[in-house]
């Protein structure tokens, strides 16, 4: 083409693209960075997760250590990384900053063990969340802010019971991960009939939802689907109607469109151990204990679920979903 | 610079040659590959550029093959200067040039190799096809003309034999209409019988019109079918010699180092006090070469 | 000079439509295609069900897809690692643009081509500029790439996806296109089932029947030959990697319009089964030897496969396994066939 229909394209275009603006379709809503108040307590916590990159039930707890540290106004670091060889590594590496309190959570307390006691021996009080409740105290941590996932997971499984569900399919959407494994055990333990776990992958939701349609094709005796993330649990929804089941579906953890399809009946309900909180309550609790001495729990942990969200609250929860805090 | 060009007398065809070759001069960085190297072919005629590994042999034919630019000198083709920027230009000028990877992708087939670059098409717009049929019946005929009977079109080039490929390669550039062929080494891989069908099919090109510089580093293939012959050595030109004016044990010697050859034996001799076994040796090798 | 007469050889009739099967590339991926259908289909009745049927070739269509460009492009002679997260990179674009910044539905479809036809550029034209190999360029661009995707996510949603793209203006339009199902036999069949034929077809023709698809060959054979003759090798490369960033602009599109959502990892990991299917398919990685349809036979296989160890209650975890056993005997048996073609040619 010639340079000067190049030049006129290079004016034209954008300007006809810029005219296909309209609110209308702006459905979402950008995320509003406005902070919180200004504590000014200038404290550096660390905070050092197993949470993989992607994955939306840690996003969450990182947007509540962020707006923890800007509610204290407190500096904040977040760091995550899958392996525990190279989560211990970011513990050491974040405890040789001298930061003035260090948040952890221990998916394999074993690995994580001597990083953590050489934080404590150096004076960094040190809060555990997440996993890892067992080992937390013995560590030398404050305390632990979570939500025992073995628990949750009886929960799960005495509810589908009262509701009927004899033969439950548990989909594990990221392989070797302890927490999601505890939680199909828990429902094992307490369902009263059969659990099969199936693996699929988080990374290819396409495959994941085609690998459940399949399951279910081929085991017709499946009533209950339970998935452990929520981004599985809504393709879990369309396989389920794909594959022509009557499977009731529950999940664990929370997004918009499981808010959505709780409210709509698709789904029954959503165990929410509440990973805001877990993220933001974390960093309160170390500049109240760094300012003031307090400690919180009574050498209990800080329980911030099992939280059923049912068809009763799903509305509301809904557009906090959508805003990155639920 | 005039465009009349001075007859060299003696010399059967035209008059003014297809590609005359004036103090070329090639130099990368602070190495001077080529230095002031003139030749020239004209059509019907084949010229050998003789040389052993390191003579600037490459270099000379990617200067005439449009890959390099030439620092100093002049390419006149009929007469009138060029200058080939990319192999395109020299393409389009007539030049072709088979090097010695032959420019065939072993993997495809006789045809596709065949009209590579130049694929013969039907149709138009965004239906346009490449016209197999032509091209295989084209190439079949081709080879035909070279005495080669291709018995499936289709087959990869990779599976025929080294001197089939030259003659594919070579008829290929034949069919595309060039007037001088370019020839690297075609015969240096090839066992004694196969390089002989080879030097049958430059008889061929050049019985058909076109010129043709064949270069080699064996003066006793270049011999039998050579009208003039430049020697390289080094990056200079040894001369520049038409048949008449040279023997095949000359040219051998020139290419050998003849000279230096017998030089080599007297610093050997005046080394070892008498005349050494080695320098008997050599000097017996001057003797039977010059 | 007297041209010799061409007698027609009478060798050739006989062997001719034999041996041009076995020596075609896809070959080995058709016995291959065809071993495992009936491997699953005779022990479980789901998998050959139509229902069964619509669920396994739809992961084929997705992964075949991408298979496809995949393929030319490794024909000529390059890698795209970058394939996977481009898709994911395609369909965030929309979803924001749309439902973040207020683009109506189809511009901010046409804006993400362009983004993803920019990328292909790139790559292409680092590729051709440096010398690199793609492997490492596209490498970087992948991590890069995957970074964007995450960074520019959490910026803009505070959260890992893009949702609601289903309440815009227009999506039920591009969802009829991408998204909807068409019924055969009481089962549901995704139309990108249609989509992925048609584009294994057009990219088979382009191939094997056009001058484009005779420099892809030369380009991945030999580079510098190809050159030398004419051919611009240039030009091929930077268009095939163009061309296999639209499809990924086309997939991550039909992700994000199939379901209304699109979460910010989506593809990682999956550029590598892209390679494998082009290579269960008989493209030879170094270039210059391969095939579309086999390709899309390869992807099929693949599906079939993910969905059938499911179909007959295996464990799901030997999934990977099956895959990387299934891997090397397809390349085994690629090459015995092709040396066995050959030599009967001989």
């Amino acid at each position: 083409m010639r340079r000067s229909t190049w030049l006129i394209a290079a004016a034209v275009v954008p300007m006809l693209v810029l005219s296909a603006c309209s609110s209308r379709n702006a459905v979402n809503k950008p995320h509003n960075k406005a902070g919180g108040g200004k504590g000014g307590y200038g404290y550096k916590i660390a905070v050092v997760t197993h949470g993989g990159q992607g994955d939306s039930f840690w996003s969450i707890v990182r947007n509540g250590v962020m707006q923890a540290g800007k509610d204290m106004g407190v500096s904040v670091t977040y760091q995550s990384d899958g392996d525990p060889q190279q989560q211990s590594r970011l513990i050491d590496a974040a405890v040789n900053a001298k930061p003035d309190g260090l948040v952890v959570s221990m998916a394999n307390p074993e690995a994580l063990r001597t990083s953590i006691q050489n934080a404590v021996k150096k004076g960094i009080p040190v809060i555990t969340i997440n996993s890892g409740e067992a080992q937390s105290k013995a560590y030398g941590a404050l305390t632990h802010i979570g939500s025992d996932e073995t628990i949750a997971g009886r929960a799960v499984g005495t509810q589908l019971k009262t509701d009927g569900v004899k033969n439950v399919l548990c989909v594990i959407q990221e392989a070797g991960n302890v927490g999601l494994e505890q939680r199909c055990k828990g429902v094992k333990d307490t369902l009263g009939g059969t659990v099969t776990n199936i693996q699929v992958d988080n990374n290819n939701l396409q495959a994941a939802q085609s690998i459940i349609a399949a399951k279910l094709q081929s085991s017709k005796a499946i009533d209950g689907v339970v998935t452990l993330g929520a981004q599985v649990a809504a393709k879990a929804e369309t396989a389920i109607s794909t594959a022509g089941s009557s499977a009731k579906l529950v999940t664990f953890d929370l997004n918009a469109t499981v808010a959505k399809d709780i409210t709509a009946g698709k789904i029954l309900f959503a165990v929410d151990q509440q990973p805001y909180l877990q993220g933001y309550l974390s960093v309160v609790m170390l500049t109240q204990y760094k300012s003031n001495l307090n400690v919180l729990g009574g050498g209990q942990p800080v329980l911030t679920g099992p939280n059923l969200i049912t068809k009763d609250n799903a509305a509301a929860v809904l557009p906090l979903a959508a805003g990155g805090t639920r | 610079m005039t465009d009349i060009e001075v007859n060299e007398v003696t010399e059967p065809g035209t008059d003014v040659p297809l590609l005359e070759i004036r103090d070329i001069t090639k130099t990368f960085g602070s190495v001077i590959s080529l230095f002031e190297i003139s030749t020239t072919v004209r059509a019907g005629q084949v010229t050998c550029v003789l040389g052993d590994n390191g003579a600037g042999k490459s270099t000379f034919i990617k200067v005439l093959s449009g890959v390099h630019q030439p620092d100093h000198g002049q390419l006149l083709v009929d007469g009138k200067t060029a200058r080939f920027n990319t192999p395109r230009d020299a393409l389009d000028a007539g030049i072709a040039t088979v090097f010695q990877d032959l420019a065939m992708v072993p993997l495809m087939a006789i045809w596709r190799n065949f009209f590579l670059g130049s694929e013969p098409t039907k149709g138009w717009g965004p239906f346009k096809r490449f016209d197999a049929a032509t091209a295989k019946k084209i190439t079949r005929k081709e080879m035909a003309d070279m005495g080669i009977d291709i018995r499936d079109p289709d087959q990869p080039v990779g599976t025929l034999s080294g001197g089939e490929r030259q003659s594919v390669a070579i008829a290929r550039a034949v069919h595309f209409g060039a007037r001088l062929l370019i020839l690297d080494e075609p015969t240096s891989a090839l066992g004694v019988k196969q390089a002989g069908v080879v030097l049958k099919y430059i008889v061929q090109a050049r019985d058909r019109g076109l010129g043709v510089i064949f270069i080699t580093h064996n003066p006793h293939h270049a011999y039998p079918v050579g009208d003039r012959f430049l020697l390289l050595k080094r990056g200079r030109s040894l001369g520049d010699f038409a048949k008449s004016e040279i023997s095949l044990p000359e040219l051998t010697r020139l290419m050998a180092g003849g000279a230096e050859l017998e030089q080599l034996a007297h610093e050997l001799e005046r080394e070892s006090g008498e005349t050494s076994d080695l320098g008997r040796e050599l000097l017996q090798d001057t003797e039977t070469l010059g | 000079m007297t041209a010799a007469t061409v007698t027609a050889d009478e060798r050739v009739a006989h062997v001719g439509v034999l041996r041009r099967v076995l020596l075609k590339p896809e070959f080995g991926a058709l016995i291959g295609a065809v071993v495992i259908f009936v491997f699953f289909a005779a022990q479980s009745d789901v998998f050959r069900s139509m229902a069964g049927a619509a669920n396994w070739l739809d992961v084929s269509s997705t992964l075949g897809l991408m298979a496809v460009p995949v393929a030319l492009l490794m024909i000529g002679g390059h890698f795209d690692l970058s394939a996977g997260v481009q898709t994911g990179t395609a369909g965030l674009a929309t979803g924001i643009m749309t439902t973040y910044w207020g683009l109506q539905l189809y511009a901010s479809w046409a804006v993400s081509l362009a983004l993803m036809l920019v990328i292909g550029f790139i790559n292409g034209f680092l590729v051709t500029r440096t010398g690199l190999p793609s492997f490492i360029i596209t490498l970087g661009m992948f991590l890069g790439l995957q970074g964007l995707n995450l960074g520019l996510t959490k910026q803009v949603t505070n959260t890992v996806q893009v949702e609601n793209l289903d309440l815009v203006p227009g999506y039920h339009s591009l969802f009829n296109i991408l998204g909807s199902t068409f019924t055969l036999g009481h089962a549901k069949f995704q139309i990108a089932i249609i989509w992925w034929i048609g584009f294994t077809v057009v990219a088979s023709w382009l191939l094997l029947k056009t001058r484009f698809g005779n420099w892809i060959f030369a380009t991945g054979g030999e580079p510098n030959a190809s050159k030398n003759v004419g051919v611009p090798t240039d030009r091929t490369t930077i268009s095939l990697f163009m061309m296999t960033s639209a499809m990924a602009w086309f997939v991550g599109n039909t992700q994000i319009v199939r379901s209304g959502t699109i979460q910010a990892q989506v593809g990682i990991g999956q550029e590598l089964y892209f390679i494998v299917a082009a290579v269960i398919g008989g493209c030879l990685l170094t270039g210059g030897y391969g095939s579309a349809i086999g390709a899309s036979l390869g992807a099929l296989i693949f599906g079939m496969t993910q969905v059938g160890i499911i179909n007959v209650n295996w464990n799901s975890d030997w999934f990977k396994l099956f895959v990387g056993v299934m891997l090397l005997l397809a390349v085994l048996a690629n090459q015995y066939v092709r040396r066995f073609a050959e030599n009967v040619r001989r």
